[in-house]
């Protein structure tokens, strides 16, 4: 196996690309009694059109189907169900949809091996019936009606659909009470054998382990399953102009609650270090805006138009990229209006570097941080290798990072024809 | 690991909770006081003006950059309701120095400093904490008691346990109520934090690659050594309270009804507490238990669908998120299990299992800092001191027939229902 190591945080990464294309990820922690196992698919909500190798036409896919599989991957032909097998081991197991990947995973302290055999087992075997795709769709939908009652889930949507006018992110992962009504067995049979092959997956692992016998365990488990090629996804043209500047919606709220948002382009072209530097620049730069120790935080706090302060959030892929900001405040609109001043005050007076430096040492200690859990772990080493990157590349380009980075992107990306605000109020 | 207990002085002790197994050290302190009526709001006030300003850092930027400075050492802090006890929870997280990109001043020194530094030492101004501060804290606060009922689910949980614990301690949310923040002043708060710190009682929580030494610190730190001796005023023993609420029905604008049951375990003492776990475990405490089978699983009724016990006041308490016109049917098959569980429904292996589901959970305490801190400061509480090694046994020695008879001392004391408007 290919050894990496991280002489800051002081750990190792054992790679391995397996003959038939899944790469292995094992970051083994002394002295740990949990172990985390995580299989994930680069495949998520998002990709609702694509070409499945071989074919020549596309296929079209109701929304809401990677998730819809993720529900289904637990039913068994035997009638047992894996959700219930890996909880009677004693460990605890779980699987999540994003826009781009789903993953499956377990995390214990006991019974490591045998759980792996029913997590390899499952998400290799699936098993549909009319019957049992029926039965999902109640379940599903109160899981729908469930995020309806969530008002800060709205709030992300509605900026999701002031941004978005075609790109499926502006639309639930879970789908709609109507998306899901048309899913049917063959749909799901098809969804999983052109994403779930080793080709388009990704294993992580971490725990106390040693590295070279456990990439055995995994071999000895995997069916072989020919590479079927690339998939090709088809995402609908996405205008790089936003759909509207606001959208509100009623709820019961007791404050209203906002998100911001910044359309930004997607990374299509992008080197590795060159994505991981965007991101960090990002970061600071966004801490600098509205972080604990910013001034339009101690503004907005003092006035009492925030409280609990400004969350922010950079997410970036190949066919989507934006800048987030959501909390609750009496006046969405004052907040967002400073936000756009401060933004300008930044581009026209720049930067302090005493600050800058302060922020770069906080967010250095957050990466450092994040390696203290081995859950943490391995879902930040799966999540970012889908975006092509190793999770080290994080405290080794650090250093890499200038105020001139941050001056860039305040240019490139801070736009006010490019920013939304959404609210949601009594 | 290995845990050592210090008494710094009567009513204040210092918990060491040694490992190398983190990148991180983690400093907490706790203030723990009886629940009351009174005090419950100006206590969960206190601690939100607290980390406004010290006398040496005197605004919340300040302290934000200092801390920034120490590699983003990261504050928190919190308001629990803790059985009967309400508990003023502040931590500081920092990186341990040897993960540092060049050498540094002692990090964890200054981090426990800082974190006395906020508690301890808090901005004055004449007579009392700073007026603006307090002032703005208020509206703070009033927002976040009011925020109560932007998380339906827990909103139909907490005015579940209001309503069965009425005019009780346990029944008193824990941020307070909002007609309080009226009477607060500046000095009045003042004076009920002077109350609170000299009678409190005071656990210093210390997590990471740390020595002993590190008590001769925190000893001498001149905060600690300002603090007196105290009988400290709180809840060894929690409030009982059978008493049958019924049926409770509340309309609020929801797409899905949150229906939440509140039982009383009636366990006859502390050893048997541990078989209520292991009770709650199949009832409801995870995918494998009859709730969720039964709810979600069979009758398609709900996605989530869970129980949970709370050890301080021996009682469950059941969550489900259903359909609105599916009320009678979920109550109906949740009694059926209860009732399951009297007449010994339930098989060997689903007994084996929880009792493997918990006794894993009981070795990932370990294994994260925050939670190594919550199980031993339980353990404080109940002063009723188990090493994870005689947990875990406790757990093993559960028999099918500890959990019958448990089963037929549950009652259900209240049904709390959550509904829209029409």
């Amino acid at each position: 196996m290919q050894i990496i190591e991280n002489a800051n945080v002081k750990e190792k990464l054992f790679f391995e690309k397996l003959e038939n294309g899944m790469p292995v990820l094992i970051i083994p922690k002394r002295g740990m009694k949990k172990k985390y196992m995580i299989w994930g698919t680069y495949y998520g909500s998002n990709d609702n059109i694509f070409i499945v190798p071989g074919e020549s036409k596309e296929t079209r896919v109701p929304e809401g189907v990677a998730h819809f599989l993720e529900h289904k991957m637990f039913e068994q032909e035997n009638g047992t169900n894996s959700l219930d097998v890996l909880t009677a081991l004693g460990v605890e197991a779980n699987a999540y949809t994003t826009n781009d990947h789903t993953a499956y995973l377990f995390e214990g302290t006991t019974n490591f091996f045998e759980a792996m055999d029913e997590l390899m087992n499952y998400v290799q075997n699936p098993y549909f019936t009319d019957e049992n795709v029926e039965k999902e769709k109640g379940i599903i939908g109160q899981e729908i009606m469930m995020y309806d009652d969530y008002p800060d889930w709205k709030v992300y949507l509605n900026a999701m659909k002031a941004m978005y006018h075609n790109h499926s992110v502006k639309i639930d992962i879970v789908g709609t009470i109507d998306s899901i009504s048309k899913i049917d067995k063959e749909v799901l049979y098809k969804c999983y054998h052109t994403f779930y092959n080793p080709e388009n997956m990704v294993m992580v692992i971490c725990g106390d382990f040693e590295p070279e016998s456990l990439l055995e365990e995994v071999k000895k488990r995997l069916k072989s399953v020919e590479p079927i090629g690339e998939i090709k996804r088809i995402y609908p043209d996405e205008p790089t102009n936003i759909v509207k500047e606001k959208i509100e919606e009623q709820m019961e709220v007791s404050q209203p609650m906002y998100t911001i948002g910044i359309k930004d382009k997607p990374i299509d072209h992008m080197e590795s270090n060159q994505i991981v530097q965007k991101e960090l620049a990002m970061q600071i730069l966004l801490e600098l805006l509205v972080g604990k120790s910013s001034y339009l935080y101690k503004e907005l706090y003092n006035k009492g138009s925030i409280y609990g302060g400004i969350g922010y959030s950079y997410e970036v892929s190949k066919s989507y990229a934006h800048i987030l900001f959501s909390g609750q405040s009496n006046n969405p609109e004052e907040v967002y209006e400073m936000l756009k001043k401060q933004i300008e005050y930044f581009k026209k007076e720049g930067i302090s570097p005493k600050d800058f430096e302060r922020i770069k040492r906080k967010i250095y200690g957050e990466y450092i941080e994040e390696y203290n859990d081995v859950g943490n772990i391995a879902r930040m080493f799966l999540t970012d290798y889908f975006k092509g990157v190793n999770s080290f590349a994080y405290l080794e380009q650090i250093k890499n990072i200038h105020v001139e980075n941050l001056i860039q992107l305040l240019e490139d990306v801070f736009n006010e024809d490019k920013m939304v605000i959404s609210i949601v109020r009594n | 690991m290995e845990y050592i207990e210090n008494d710094i002085k009567k009513g204040i002790k210092l918990h060491i909770l040694k490992t190398d197994k983190f990148k991180t050290n983690l400093i907490a302190v706790f203030l723990t006081t009886a629940l009351q009526r009174e005090t419950v709001t100006k206590n969960a006030l206190i601690s939100a003006v607290l980390r406004r300003g010290t006398n040496t850092m005197k605004t919340q930027e300040e302290i934000s950059k200092k801390l920034e400075e120490l590699y983003g050492a990261s504050f928190d802090c919190g308001v629990d309701k803790t059985g009967d006890n309400q508990v003023l929870k502040f931590y500081i997280e920092s990186v341990n120095d040897q993960f540092l990109p060049q050498q540094e001043e002692n990090m964890l020194k200054s981090s426990i400093n800082n974190l006395f530094e906020i508690v301890f030492n808090p901005l004055m101004e004449n007579k009392g904490f700073k007026k603006e501060y307090v002032e703005q804290e208020k509206q703070n606060m009033k927002q976040r008691i009011e925020g109560k009922i932007d998380n339906k689910a827990r909103y139909a949980l907490d005015r579940c346990i209001e309503e069965w614990y009425k005019d009780k301690a346990f029944g008193l949310y824990k941020f307070g109520y909002t007609e309080d923040l009226e009477k607060i002043d500046e000095e009045n708060l003042y004076e009920q934090y002077k109350t609170l710190i000299d009678t409190c009682k005071i656990d210093i929580w210390i997590s990471g690659d740390v020595q002993q030494e590190i008590k001769k610190s925190v000893e001498e730190n001149q905060y600690i050594e300002n603090l007196g001796e105290r009988e400290p005023k709180y809840q060894t023993q929690n409030e009982k309270n059978n008493c049958k609420i019924g049926e409770i029905i509340e309309k609020m604008d929801v797409t899905q009804g949150k229906l939440v049951m509140g039982l009383s375990v009636n366990s006859e003492n502390e050893e048997e507490k541990y078989v209520a776990l292991v009770y709650n475990h199949i009832l409801g405490g995870s995918a494998n238990s009859k709730i969720f089978q039964n709810v979600r699983e069979k009758a398609n009724l709900a996605y989530a669908a869970s129980s949970s016990y709370f050890r301080y006041k021996d009682n469950i308490f059941i969550s489900c998120g259903i359909e609105i016109s599916n009320y009678e049917k979920a109550v109906e098959l949740i009694k059926m299990q209860i009732e399951d569980m009297k007449k010994a429904n339930f098989t060997k292996e689903e007994l084996e299992n929880a009792k493997k589901s918990i006794i894993a959970m009981i070795h990932t305490i370990d294994d994260e800092q925050d939670t190594g801190i919550t199980y031993y400061f339980g353990q404080e509480l109940s002063n009723n001191k188990n090493s994870l090694e005689d947990y875990v046994k406790k757990i093993e020695n559960v028999k099918k027939e500890d959990i019958v008879k448990l089963a037929n001392q549950v009652q259900i004391n209240i049904i709390y229902f959550l509904k829209n408007e029409s």
